[in-house]
């Protein structure tokens, strides 16, 4: 099965996305923040899709995306941000990162886990 | 140029000629310089030549002169003769070269020159040989003398000839030289000339060629870009030439053909989209990348938002304005929307979820809609969304209709619950709960910190009205008590999780109550079964509803279709009927009864049985009005039996058929329920009534009356024309006791006369009773048709007849 990073400030949506996903078999790791998550990713190469939030401390997700495409050079590995809100600036700088989603909050657990069957697949 | 020739023919051609062109001229230049090369030839082989050598004769002479000189002079005979080898060498060279220059003399005036030269050569060389015979003889002496004398002589004679054929021979050199530059410079001019010939021609050819090819490409492409701009696709361009361009001329001409086709089948799916979505009716819109709506959308749009201002606005605006969603749920629709625009289609799959589907918004007239949306993606080649379709329905109707169906399926389903259990146990059911609701109602307003005694009497009162409820399966009221039995409940534990409020309480408690009631609403009103009341207790008698027709109409509600509005509409109309119908009977019920008994007082009266005639008009008597109704039509029926319908015999004289007509009309008109009795007999006796009325006092004997006036006198007390008391219409019930039945109904009682023969004797009237609206329903699609029955044939059988026709016992006049 597909390996998955969460990143989330929140241990509450991480335990709840991480729930989800583990629940249909995919190998699941965790990141606090967009440092953490920029860490693990450097440190494991087969990660097949990184879901993360926007709003984190020491490093914010968008930022951390751009990391990702602009130092690791890893294009292989989908991102998909979750999200409250997205202005036409935040859809931009993502568009520029390689985003593929936003999972706008509150988010249906289902759904994600549809659409991420196919992603990874 | 309009030869056939396909453009790589010409192209040929035009490279052929070219090629031949320049051939030509090489040629030319080739021939030209042969000619002049053969030319410099003749100069340097010729001309230069004998020019040098005439030249070099002059220098040879001198050393012929040096060496004569020598020789004369000579010290010795060895000396005089190496000086006279050297002279006949020179001599032998001077003879050649005289001899070529003969043969290279160009003119006569050189030849003459050389011959000349000759010649004197000779005397010159004789004029030596001497010299040098007396040399080396010895004789210097003479040969110096001949020296001085003849050679000298001759030697000037000599250098002068050679000298003038030295000038002469350059004269023709340099003659020979002009003569092959101008001839050189000749053939460089022509070669010029011929070669800008050569080449004007050929970009003569080669222009017209171009312009072949570019012109018809150049037509081509400024009606593409006519087209490009106009979209009028009936151009074509005319096919010239049967070579490539005509050929890529018909093909671009097949291309717009084709083009014009599948734009004018474009178009077509066009029209029929925007046709549709004028005409569909739900509104149907794009909301492009920017949130903003598309300018095309459906018209009917306009009419769920009562707005015509749509067009390139922000959907949130547009669709969300005051709707009853919180400010959350806005921004998460927003936020959904934004994100997925322009992205994935994954997007659509993430957040679809967060896309409302149902809200209820405040118009601009002030009502509420409730609007029903669909959301799908449209998507690009690439799979990312570039615009959300959104369909918006309004269901306001059809919600409000899915409720009413379900507000009357509740009704029915307490109707069939209160059906089931007897009148009387129904009676002291509700009796018993309002007291015990009262109770409850009487401790809530007292305790406003209830002790626990307080909380145990609200919880047992409430669970045996549960319990009654449950007994006699009165589900929705046990529901109800159910609630507030929980409340109670929760209240009594040590540590509630529900606080003691008053105004709830009592709030909930009057929820029950109003269960309550409306069971016993269903009860009294719909279902006629008032009980209690000692004077009138109907009982049973007045359960004029049908249980299965009840249980059909449940599950005919609950099979429906609830999003669709035709099914409800029918559905809510179908169980409306069936309830309004609830607690009445058809009029030939009512008077069932009545119609029976005419056969026998017909012939108490020596009488023929009379036919009834009844038009309903669909109307159906309340069970509450049905006794009046048959106690009134009875007393009617008998008095047109006895004063109206004549004897057989009056009637046969009368020409009128033997048996008598009497005819019932029931109508609604005004929220009122009339019904109007008439009979074909004599008519009203209005002279008797006169008479009737001078001798009771109630008119003056020389009065004037309209007949109106008289016939309202029948409704005074105990008033009588009979002039004998009958059993059937004088036992003293008189008109008067009818009239203040109908009013104490709030209704009239009236006659009115339906012919214009005012003052007669007898006038023809019916007898118009008027109820208020509620003593009867009126339904569509349930009218009886028009019937008129042999009472007398059928005795008895009109009580029997169910519910909805007359037929076995009608003799049937068709409808009208």
């Amino acid at each position: 099965m597909a390996k998955i990073l969460v990143v989330d400030d929140s241990s509450t949506v991480r335990n709840e996305v991480v729930s989800y996903l583990k629940g249909k078999g995919y190998s699941v790791s965790e990141a606090v923040d967009g440092k953490d998550g920029l860490d693990k990713i450097k440190s494991d190469g087969e990660l097949k899709l990184i879901i993360s939030d926007v709003n984190m401390p020491n490093m914010d997700g968008l930022t951390m995306a751009e990391k990702v495409r602009s130092d690791l050079k890893n294009p292989g590995v989908n991102i998909i941000m979750l999200t409250t809100e997205n202005s036409p600036a935040m859809k931009e700088r993502g568009k520029a990162a390689g985003i593929k989603g936003w999972i706008v909050k509150p988010f249906n657990g289902d759904a994600i886990v549809g659409a991420v069957g196919k992603l990874v697949s | 140029m309009n030869l056939n020739l396909s453009i790589r023919s010409r192209i040929t051609l035009l490279v052929a000629i070219a090629f031949l062109t320049s051939l030509a001229i090489g040629g030319y230049a080739v021939f030209k310089s042969n000619v002049n090369a053969n030319k410099v030839q003749l100069v340097t082989d010729g001309v230069f030549k004998s020019a040098l050598a005439s030249a070099d004769l002059v220098s040879k002479l001198r050393t012929v002169q040096i060496a004569t000189m020598d020789m004369v002079s000579a010290p010795d005979k060895q000396m005089a003769e190496q000086a006279k080898a050297i002279i006949d060498t020179q001599r032998s060279e001077i003879f050649g070269d005289l001899a070529f220059q003969e043969q290279s003399a160009t003119s006569e005036t050189q030849k003459g020159l050389v011959r000349q030269a000759v010649e004197s050569f000779n005397n010159y060389f004789d004029a030596i040989s001497q010299t040098a015979q007396f040399k080396l003889a010895g004789d210097t002496d003479t040969a110096q003398a001949l020296l001085f004398a003849s050679v000298a002589q001759y030697q000037r004679e000599m250098s002068s000839i050679v000298d003038t054929l030295r000038v002469e021979k350059n004269r023709s050199k340099d003659e020979a030289v002009q003569d092959m530059n101008e001839g050189m410079i000749s053939a460089v001019t022509t070669i010029s000339i011929l070669t800008v010939l050569a080449l004007a021609g050929l970009s003569i050819l080669g222009w017209l060629l171009y312009r072949r090819v570019v012109q018809p490409i150049g037509r081509m492409q400024s009606m593409m870009t006519q087209i490009a701009e106009s979209h009028d696709y009936s151009q074509r361009l005319p096919v010239e030439a049967d070579d490539e361009i005509g050929r890529s001329t018909a093909a671009f001409n097949t291309m717009v053909n084709e083009i014009d086709k599948s734009s004018a089948m474009l178009q077509q799916k066009t029209n029929d989209m925007l046709a549709l979505l004028q005409n569909m009716p739900q509104g149907v819109l794009a909301i492009e990348g920017d949130g903003r709506i598309h300018p095309e959308y459906s018209a009917y749009l306009e009419t769920i938002l009562q707005s015509g201002d749509i067009s390139g606005r922000p959907f949130m605006e547009v669709v969300f304005s005051h709707a009853s969603l919180s400010r959350d749920t806005l921004s998460q629709v927003e936020a959904a929307v934004g994100a997925c625009l322009g992205e994935d289609e994954i997007n659509f799959e993430f957040n679809s979820h967060l896309l409302t589907s149902e809200f209820e918004k405040q118009m601009a007239d002030g009502s509420n809609k409730i609007l029903d949306l669909n959301w799908s993606p449209i998507t690009d080649a690439a799979g990312n969304i570039v615009r959300l379709l959104l369909c918006i329905r309004d269901v306001t109707e059809l919600r409000k209709l899915a409720a009413e169906a379900t507000a009357q399926k509740r009704e029915l389903e307490m109707i069939g619950e209160i059906l089931a259990v007897d009148a009387g146990k129904f009676h002291d059911f509700v009796v018993s709960t309002i007291k015990l609701i009262d109770e409850i109602d009487v401790l809530l307003h007292e305790s406003l910190a209830p002790s626990q005694d307080v909380l145990a009497q609200l919880f047992r009162n409430m669970h045996t009205v549960k319990g009654n409820a449950r007994t006699y399966g009165l589900r929705h009221l046990a529901d109800l008590a159910h609630e507030a039995e929980r409340s109670y409940e929760e209240l009594r534990k040590p540590h509630p999780t529900l606080a003691w409020d008053h105004n709830a309480l009592i709030d909930e408690l009057n929820i029950v109550r109003a269960g309550v009631e409306h069971y016993a609403r269903i009860n009294e009103v719909s279902l006629g079964r008032k009980t209690g009341g000692a004077s009138e207790h109907v009982g049973e008698n007045y359960l004029l509803v049908d249980p299965v027709r009840i249980q059909e109409a449940i599950h005919y509600l609950e099979r429906i279709n609830t999003s669709n509005i035709s099914e409800l509409v029918a559905a809510t109309e179908q169980v409306h009927k069936v309830l309004r119908l609830l607690g009445t009977e058809r009029i030939t019920q009512t008077l069932g009864e009545v119609f029976s008994s005419l056969p026998s007082l017909a012939a108490e009266l020596g009488k023929v049985p009379p036919i009834v005639e009844i038009e309903d008009n669909g109307c159906f008597i309340k069970a509450e009005a049905g006794a009046t109704l048959k106690n009134v039509c009875m007393h009617l029926a008998r008095n047109a039996m006895d004063h109206g319908i004549e004897s057989p015999d009056e009637r046969s004289l009368a020409g009128k058929p033997l048996a008598g007509r009497i005819a019932l009309t029931l109508e609604m008109s005004n929220e009122r329920f009339i019904m109007a009795l008439a009979d074909d007999g004599r008519g009203l006796a209005l002279n008797r009534i006169r008479e009737a009325a001078v001798a009771r006092g109630l008119l003056k004997a020389d009065q004037p009356a309209d007949d109106e006036f008289v016939a309202q006198l029948i409704f005074h007390s105990g008033f009588s024309t009979a002039s004998k008391l009958t059993d059937i219409s004088g036992r003293g019930v008189g008109m008067d006791a009818v009239k203040s039945f109908i009013e104490r109904m709030g209704g009239t009682l009236a006659i009115v006369f339906s012919d214009a023969h005012e003052g007669a004797e007898f006038r023809q009237f019916k007898t118009v009773i008027e109820l208020p609206g509620e003593y009867a329903v009126q339904v569509e699609g349930e009218e009886l048709e028009r019937i008129a029955f042999h009472a007398g044939h059928h005795e008895g059988e009109a009580e029997s007849v169910p519910n909805q026709s007359f037929a076995p016992a009608a003799v049937r006049e068709g409808a009208r």
